[in-house]
């Protein structure tokens, strides 16, 4: 699984960021995470309101800083075969 | 912060404190007039105005619906409807100045083109919910309201201007639009949001009003009571969880700076000798918002700290005209801010836009200064 945290690198972006890893710790799940800093990148992904959060190529959030339980929520929205490691 | 800059930083006041003389009179004095204007907010504004301001610049950023107002700059909207948008959306939708840029960039190429994205890039730094509201505690509403006029206007001016100028640069197709419909935004109805921020502002114009003591008192404990009672009753603890949370970001981010300027600002009132002032900048004529909207837009402000130092330098005799000037290009331009227009925009659009900001906010300011 490919986690790619969009946003130019502000407070918001960096929250985001560390409550990702923090989530995928507790799930004990691995998960290459990137941090995608880039802004026509971030925009390729029609994101505009950072951050935003990318799972495999999908935008599964933007514009503010989800709740840990939220990310939890998104990370197990993706089918079941490609999260686990 | 790269390391280099921290060690420049602590080199400059190391070798400020070695190498000022304290005990000079003019020194003493402007040190002690810094103390001076920095007790006066203390006392005056923080409580009363800032503290209700980072708790509303908060409300935006949470519960506001940005979904709604970003499907306003889609790609298919109405121009008549995406410029207005435009210019207002500053204030809404880009309370951090770092989320300011990708909005930009969404709306210019995936969105209602180069002029919406123009006139939200103006009003993004320049309609800041907070400075508008300090603006109104430190030096009248009137001011408060004519720089959220003024910039509202320009913004607006100056994207039809570069989409007309820059016409064939624009994008002609609509393929894809934003990444909308995420659950990102709050379960709310527009009404409670509405009145939730209404209650917030009302707290902050009471502080504000001069009546007795005592009344004020029970109005403002009675607002906060309502607003506590919405929190625990209505809103979901998550949701005030991130509410106190971006409260709290936005304070850290700014009340640092802000105190750094608000000393800054007091030091220049014994500085700066009063001639100079009146001289450049002391009427409303072409020429003093000229040199007002030049400074404006090479010197970088802070967040805020743009409000003590017009004050002072109001103080020292700058016009009322010039005054609105500075506070146009002060916060929407910077020399830092330019470099990165041209690398986002490209040299030629970027130009064309600092002129035509630098231009209008003189215009702006002459015209306020006749008026009011």
């Amino acid at each position: 699984m490919t986690i790619k945290v969009l946003g130019p690198g502000c407070m918001n972006c960096k929250t985001l960021e560390r409550r990702t890893v923090e989530v995928l710790a507790e799930l004990n799940l691995k998960a290459d995470v990137q941090k995608v800093e880039d802004l026509d990148s971030i925009v390729g992904y029609g994101v505009m309101r950072t951050p935003g959060l990318v799972i495999d190529d999908k935008v599964v959030w933007q514009g503010g800083v989800p709740t840990k339980e939220k990310i939890k929520e998104l990370l197990e929205s993706v089918p079941a075969g490609r999260t686990a490691s | 912060m790269r390391e280099w800059v921290k060690l420049l930083i602590l080199v400059a006041v190391f070798l400020a404190f070695y190498l000022v003389p304290i005990d000079v009179a003019v020194v003493t004095a402007s040190i002690s007039a810094g103390l001076i204007l920095l007790q006066e907010y203390a006392r005056l504004h923080v409580l009363t105005c800032l503290v209700p301001a980072f708790f509303i610049a908060g409300t935006i950023a949470v519960y506001v619906k940005k979904d709604a107002v970003m499907k306003l700059l889609g790609p298919t909207t109405k121009k008549y409807i995406a410029y207005p948008v435009g210019s207002v959306s500053g204030g809404i939708l880009a309370v951090c100045s770092c989320t300011i840029l990708p909005l930009f960039t969404g709306i210019y190429k995936r969105g209602a083109g180069i002029g919406p994205a123009v006139a939200f890039l103006f009003t993004g730094p320049a309609i800041n919910v907070t400075a508008i509201l300090l603006t109104g505690s430190v030096l009248g509403w009137d001011f408060a309201v004519g720089r959220l006029i003024a910039a509202m206007v320009i913004s607006i001016i100056a994207g039809l201007l570069m989409s007309f100028v820059f016409r064939e640069h624009d994008r002609k197709t609509t393929d894809n639009g934003f990444a909308t419909g995420l659950e990102s935004d709050v379960p709310y109805s527009n009404l409670t949001v509405a009145f939730f921020f209404i209650l917030q502002l009302a707290v902050l114009v009471i502080f504000g009003l001069a009546i007795d003591p005592s009344l004020k008192a029970i109005l403002v404990i009675l607002l906060v009571l309502i607003i506590a009672g919405i929190v625990i009753f209505t809103f979901r603890k998550e949701h005030t969880m991130e509410w106190f949370r971006e409260t709290w970001n936005l304070t850290k981010k700014i009340m640092p700076y802000l105190f750094v300027g608000v000393f800054i600002a007091g030091t220049i009132e014994t500085l700066i000798p009063r001639e100079v002032i009146t001289r450049l900048v002391g009427e409303n004529s072409l020429p003093a918002n000229a040199v007002a909207s030049t400074f404006g837009a090479f010197m970088y402000f802070a967040t805020l700290t743009e409000v003590p130092i017009v004050q002072k330098l109001i103080g020292l005799g700058m016009g009322r005209g010039p005054a609105l000037t500075l506070f146009l290009t002060g916060n929407a331009l910077s020399l830092p801010s330019m470099i990165v227009l041209f690398k986002v925009m490209g040299k030629k659009q970027a130009s064309v836009y600092i002129l035509t900001i630098m231009s209008l906010s003189v215009i702006a300011g002459w015209l306020f200064g006749e008026v009011a």
